[in-house]
């Protein structure tokens, strides 16, 4: 384990959320988070409806310690949009919990241009999730 | 021609003489009204829309037949409108067609032959306006499905090839077999999406672009080549598969077509089943009965919620995050049966199953 990584976890341990209905990249991320160090908890939804509920039912005991949400784009039955826009409809103690990051192989404007307009998305990733990626988004929490 | 496939032509005139000569020089070749106002004549055109040529005399005491015209060209754009005029008002009638009111105007005392050969031309015209409205109509919805398949290829395209990306990036820092191995089975996943995806891809070109071939379809030898693509499937899945075929007469269709109504409704059968279920199955049947193809598929898998039902046969929809379906497949089965005149119907129910009723009758 890098220095960093030990400095990190002195500080505060993260829990992870990945939505994404591809099996595949639901285990690369767990993967990735989990070499990263700095994970209490990762799950993954390859149904957003499902993680949704997840979300309403188990609101974050502790305000210091967020909840990364790390959502696909396009997937049926609910897309990355109607789940955030979902989201956006929760109590405000609930998503004051939660930081959303978009990850999508979407290379179309209009959906990065959509992505900015949503207050609670922090942050747009590109596909494949790598662990650079994950290191610097850890920095910025 | 029929009565009811004549053509329906206007006459507007405010002498009443001028109305029934009309009318009993021409009531036999063209469904003919007449108006004697211009009142009269925007009633006429409100309740028969599908009117296709109008003659209008050009100097009436309401209004004169260029303003008349001028008015109803908002409304009804469609009908061909020919003015009837004396040499006097050539200066107003010369306005009207560089406005494009009028397509042409017929000299005052008009003759039969006058009439007729201006009818002929107007619906020409008419019928070349219509047919390109028509192929206007298609041509803007095809341009509305590339856009969206534009879109959509990129993400189904990119998506596997990424994720294989990440897992290769990732697989790199692992040392343990076991779970390596569990990688490449996803990667696996990955790829057969991929290649699926390209497959259908062919198939919509091939459905969209491709001409029907009309040959006689044996469709025990249809059947049993599915059965050949499913065997495997079946048997590692633990799925009854069960087919029957009852053909006493022969059956003219595109061969084509058929196999990939038959081979998209059968894997999506075979995709959506209940993984914990003991007693899976898929059942196809083809009945041929007085030139009608019935072809029943059934399965007991996972059913599709009824907000779904309609919009499982559009271009990418998907109804589940189940499975690795490209949401194509449905869409060229309805493509496919467009081409071929067949209907389908789907009845399904959660978690008890679907079943796809498809009628196409013989060419």
């Amino acid at each position: 384990m890098s220095q960093y990584q030990a400095s990190k976890m002195t500080q505060q341990k993260l829990h992870f959320i990945v939505i994404d209905d591809s099996k595949l990249d639901c285990f690369i991320a767990e993967k990735i988070i989990r070499n990263t160090g700095v994970s209490e908890s990762i799950k993954s939804f390859v149904d957003a409806r499902e993680a949704l509920e997840h979300i309403k039912n188990h609101p974050a005991t502790d305000a210091a310690n967020k909840t990364i949400l790390i959502v696909d784009i396009q997937m049926p039955v609910m897309n990355g949009f109607e789940f955030v826009e979902a989201f956006e409809e929760l109590p405000e103690e609930i998503q004051k919990g939660y930081i959303i990051y978009v990850l999508s192989s979407s290379i179309n404007e209009s959906d990065l241009t959509r992505v900015r307009n949503y207050k609670s998305v922090k942050h747009f990733l590109n596909k494949p999730l790598t662990s650079n990626t994950l290191s610097t988004l850890v920095e910025w929490i | 021609m029929s009565k009811q496939e004549r053509i329906k032509i206007l006459y507007v005139d405010d002498e009443i003489n001028n109305l029934h000569g009309f009318k009993a020089s021409f009531r036999l070749d063209y469904n003919v009204f007449i108006a004697n106002n211009t009142a009269e004549a925007t009633d006429i055109l409100n309740n028969h829309p599908d009117i296709r040529v109008i003659f209008c005399d050009q100097r009436m005491p309401d209004k004169t037949g260029v303003e008349f015209f001028g008015e109803i060209r908002g409304q009804h754009p469609h009908p061909v409108r020919m003015l009837l005029t004396g040499y006097t008002d050539i200066e107003s009638v010369i306005d009207a067609i560089n406005m494009g009111h009028i397509f042409r105007y017929i000299k005052k005392p008009w003759t039969d032959a006058d009439i007729r050969s201006a009818v002929d031309e107007g619906n020409k015209f008419y019928l070349a306006n219509s047919m390109l409205a028509i192929k206007n109509e298609e041509l803007q919805k095809a341009y509305n499905e590339l856009d969206k398949f534009a879109y959509s290829v990129t993400h189904d395209m990119r998506g596997p090839l990424l994720s294989i990306l990440g897992a290769v990036d990732v697989a790199q820092n692992i040392d343990d077999i076991g779970e390596i191995k569990e990688m490449l089975g996803l990667m696996e996943l990955s790829v057969k999406k991929l290649d699926n995806f390209i497959q259908n891809i062919h198939d919509y070109y091939n459905l969209k672009r491709g001409d029907l071939q009309i040959t006689d379809i044996d469709f025990s030898k249809v059947v049993n080549d599915q059965e050949d693509i499913y065997k495997i499937t079946a048997k590692m899945n633990n799925i009854d598969f069960k087919t029957e075929v009852q053909q006493n007469e022969s059956f003219r269709c595109d061969e084509m077509s058929m196999k990939v109504i038959l081979n998209n409704l059968l894997s999506n059968a075979f995709k959506y089943q209940k993984k914990n279920n003991g007693d899976k199955f898929v059942h196809l049947n083809v009945t041929i009965d007085k030139g009608l193809a019935h072809i029943q598929v059934k399965d007991n898998g996972i059913g599709i919620h009824e907000n779904h039902i309609g919009e499982i046969f559009n271009m990418f929809f998907r109804a589940t995050s189940e499975e690795v379906g490209s949401g194509f497949g449905l869409y060229n089965v309805k493509d496919a049966l467009l081409k071929l005149n067949g209907e389908i119907k789907v009845d399904s129910v959660v978690d008890g199953g679907t079943t796809f009723n498809v009628t196409i009758p013989s060419k």
